[in-house]
């Protein structure tokens, strides 16, 4: 299983738009995908859910939790690192 | 992949809403307004219902998310004026209008039925804000 924890600097954190981009990029892999907030200290709550995804509160700030498992767990770590890296500007 | 008509009391409510859609689904999903009686008058009219139903028409189904009161009458005219074999591809669904267009749009943009983005659509009146 592949785990990585990352900030989310979007002044936006994971509402409305980056969250629907967390979640299509989530969506796009058949790995099992879980996020939670570390900060606010939630549980994990599945990715490819956009109710889960806002239900986290992610605010700007926030450190967030992933956790991929499956055969393209990796691919799937990288691209969800990528856009939240990346500011949420993939155009997908 | 489903399509979505949001029908409100006010054309600028479902404008706007249709539009806040639009950018959640990144432009994947068809997202079609219909608000009011014409583009100036605050209500709702079955026609313009019927007009945006028809354009919004998916193999996969449409999703109506609306106010209330008449908008339920206005849409459910609307579906019956639609020819038998494609009333049921139409869903009302019971979610709040802005909430509700905001999950549904992310979730028929992943591909899901009419009947699990209706479902996830539904559920957003229990998400949380303020805590």
């Amino acid at each position: 299983m592949e785990e990585l924890e990352i900030v989310v600097d979007h002044p936006a954190g994971l509402h409305l738009r980056p969250a629907a981009m967390f979640v299509q990029t989530a969506a796009s892999f058949d790995a099992d995908i879980r996020v939670r907030n570390v900060t606010r200290d939630t549980a994990f709550k599945n990715a490819k859910s956009s109710l889960d995804v806002m239900s986290l509160q992610v605010s700007e700030g926030n450190t967030i939790a992933i956790t991929a498992e499956g055969e393209d767990a990796g691919e799937a770590m990288d691209a969800l690192r990528g856009l939240v890296e990346g500011g949420f500007t993939k155009e997908e | 992949m489903i399509g979505i008509v949001i029908v409100s009391h006010s054309p600028k409510v479902a404008q706007g809403t249709a539009e806040l859609a639009q950018e959640m689904s990144q432009e994947r999903v068809k997202i079609v307004a219909a608000g009011g009686v014409d583009d100036e008058t605050i209500g709702t009219n079955a026609e313009r219902i019927l007009a945006a139903l028809q354009e919004a028409e998916t193999e996969d189904g449409v999703l109506v998310l609306l106010d209330l009161g008449s908008a339920v009458m206005s849409t459910q005219v609307a579906i019956e004026m639609l020819p038998e074999e494609k009333r049921d591809k139409v869903t009302i669904s019971e979610a709040p209008l802005v909430e509700g267009a905001i999950v549904a749009s992310v979730e028929a943009s992943l591909g899901r039925s009419l009947e699990e983005v209706n479902n996830a659509a539904v559920e957003a009146r229990n998400m949380e804000k303020l805590t």
